[in-house]
């Protein structure tokens, strides 16, 4: 995998979710990119339990238990600002084993979904984030497979996001600062991920309408 | 052209004649006819007899007329010119469209022209001859001394003068780490990694440089049996282009009487030099233009790279 950049497409104005993300893909497949099916990231929260907090007076953490449809057999298990586990699938039935320790906060589901683009060496997921039953806002995940470093490639990408996402494009990722040569990994767009879950769930419901 | 023709000529009378041999040869053709359709019923075997060469002579008539007229007429054209050799057929070549046509001079230019570029390709070929290529001039000093100063064959090098060249390649430049192995017989094979950039297999056999690919950073170079795969391509566009950019330069400077500065140029210039100079920024915008991209897609650093390193040569 190559260097990815995670973030999120405000809606626009006068429009649902669902048009902007029509938008969106519209404008793609118009710069000559490819519909290469589907794809999905889903995450749950998990708190850590009342009993093990006491003991020991440590602040309550969260724990996000995450899965992308890039990485069909993998299970990422990240803390906030913390280290992120890498497993098997067969992680969930283990957190259910960890019940004592770790529980599932309740409806704190959160995932999107959305199509997969290949242009050139760019792979472009938009996805609508759902929670629930209502979409909170779109996800635009770009990724540049040959390179490795994120800092090598970062002025490329800005430049590929600016081509579709207009005054919208973000700036560098968190994770891009936190290594400065280090080889880019699945962990650091799973750590985009949660840190995009977070910031849309903090966000106002939108309307239901943009639902599909 | 009039007093030309004018000359043995007389146009009007030719005309005339034409047709006198037309109606000559259609009397003819009359008393052939008559004979051939012989006496036509009438009620005594004489009338027949008389109606028939009462036509007949009518018809030979007619083909004597004819015959007087067309004679008349062949005194009035004339004797062809005496000065054409091939008489009234030698006027063909006064045609003056051929005049108009500059073909000679054309074709003089035509053969002055080859005759010259004749010349100076030979004058080239002695030149580039004397300094087969003007690349190793710069290494020639340094690299001379270095060279066994016989090499015969330079396909038959022992393996570990191979092995020698590249490691000495090797500690030249922290950066780009050579592995070496020999898994088919005694051809050696190269994987070079530069930073974290990319990968080069590079096929030698001794010295030469028999094959390249370039791969991406985070591909497999290997096979699925555990050797190095040296067919498939890379699966991205970038480092196909680069491969494609290698191999160019590979063709292009080959040097069989030095090999090992082949070599070194190689791996200095045409690898190296990608990471040193054209960062890697740089190399994917000139495969997005390859493509014919759009806005983002401007012009192609990769060739700036790649002048940039045959400055080096």
């Amino acid at each position: 995998m190559g260097v990815t950049c995670v973030s999120q497409m405000p809606v626009a104005e006068g429009k649902s979710v669902q048009q902007t993300v029509e938008l969106l893909t519209r404008k793609l497949e118009m710069l000559g990119a490819e519909k290469q099916g589907t794809f999905c990231v889903d995450c749950e929260t998990y708190h850590t339990a009342a009993s093990t907090l006491g003991s020991q007076g440590q602040a309550g953490k969260l724990m996000y238990v995450m899965h992308n449809s890039e990485y069909p057999l993998s299970c990422f298990a990240l803390f906030e600002n913390g280290p992120c586990l890498i497993a098997d699938t067969n992680f969930d039935v283990l957190m259910v084993k960890l019940k004592g320790f770790f529980q599932s906060a309740k409806a704190s589901k959160i995932e999107t979904r959305g199509t997969r683009y290949q242009y050139c060496d760019f792979l472009v997921k938009v996805g609508t984030v759902t929670m629930g039953p209502s979409a909170r806002g779109i996800s635009v995940e770009v990724e540049y497979g040959p390179c490795v470093v994120a800092s090598d490639c970062w002025n490329l990408l800005l430049e590929f996001l600016q081509s579709f996402l207009g005054s919208h494009t973000p700036g560098a990722p968190a994770v891009f600062g936190n290594r400065h040569d280090a080889v880019y990994g699945p962990a650091d767009t799973m750590a985009q991920y949660m840190e995009l879950f977070n910031k849309i769930r903090k966000q106002q419901q939108v309307p239901v309408a943009g639902i599909r | 052209m009039a007093d030309v023709l004018s000359v043995g000529v007389n146009l009007e009378a030719f005309a005339q004649a034409i047709s006198a041999i037309q109606a000559l040869r259609s009397s003819v053709s009359r008393v052939f006819d008559c004979l051939k359709d012989g006496m036509r019923n009438k009620e005594t075997l004489e009338g027949r007899e008389k109606a028939f060469i009462a036509h007949f002579q009518d018809n030979l008539h007619s083909v004597n007329r004819d015959l007087n007229e067309l004679e008349r007429l062949s005194n009035l054209v004339g004797k062809p010119s005496e000065n054409h050799p091939l008489h009234n057929s030698g006027l063909l070549s006064l045609d003056p469209v051929q005049d108009k046509t500059p073909l000679y001079s054309q074709l003089l230019q035509a053969y002055k022209w080859s005759n010259k570029l004749q010349y100076h390709a030979g004058l080239a070929s002695g030149l580039l001859n004397q300094q087969s290529l003007k690349r190793s001039a710069n290494q020639m000093g340094v690299s001379a001394k270095r060279r066994p100063k016989a090499q015969p064959t330079t396909l038959v090098l022992p393996p570990q003068y191979v092995d020698d060249v590249i490691s000495r390649i090797d500690r030249m430049f922290p950066e780009m780490s050579i592995h070496l192995s020999r898994p088919n017989g005694t051809s050696a094979m190269l994987l070079v990694t530069l930073g974290k950039v990319l990968k080069v297999i590079v096929v030698m056999r001794s010295l030469f440089i028999d094959r390249t690919i370039v791969k991406g950073y985070n591909e497999s170079v290997y096979a699925e049996d555990g050797k190095l795969d040296i067919w498939s391509k890379s699966n991205y566009q970038v480092f196909q282009k680069v491969t494609d950019h290698a191999t160019t330069a590979l063709l292009h400077y080959q040097l069989p009487q030095m090999p090992d500065v082949v070599v070194r140029s190689f791996m200095v210039s045409g690898l190296r030099s990608r990471v040193a100079h054209g960062d890697l920024s740089s190399l994917p915008v000139s495969a997005g233009s390859s493509e014919g991209g759009p806005q983002w897609a401007r012009a192609s650093a990769w060739d700036t790279g790649q002048r940039r390193a045959d400055a080096f040569f």
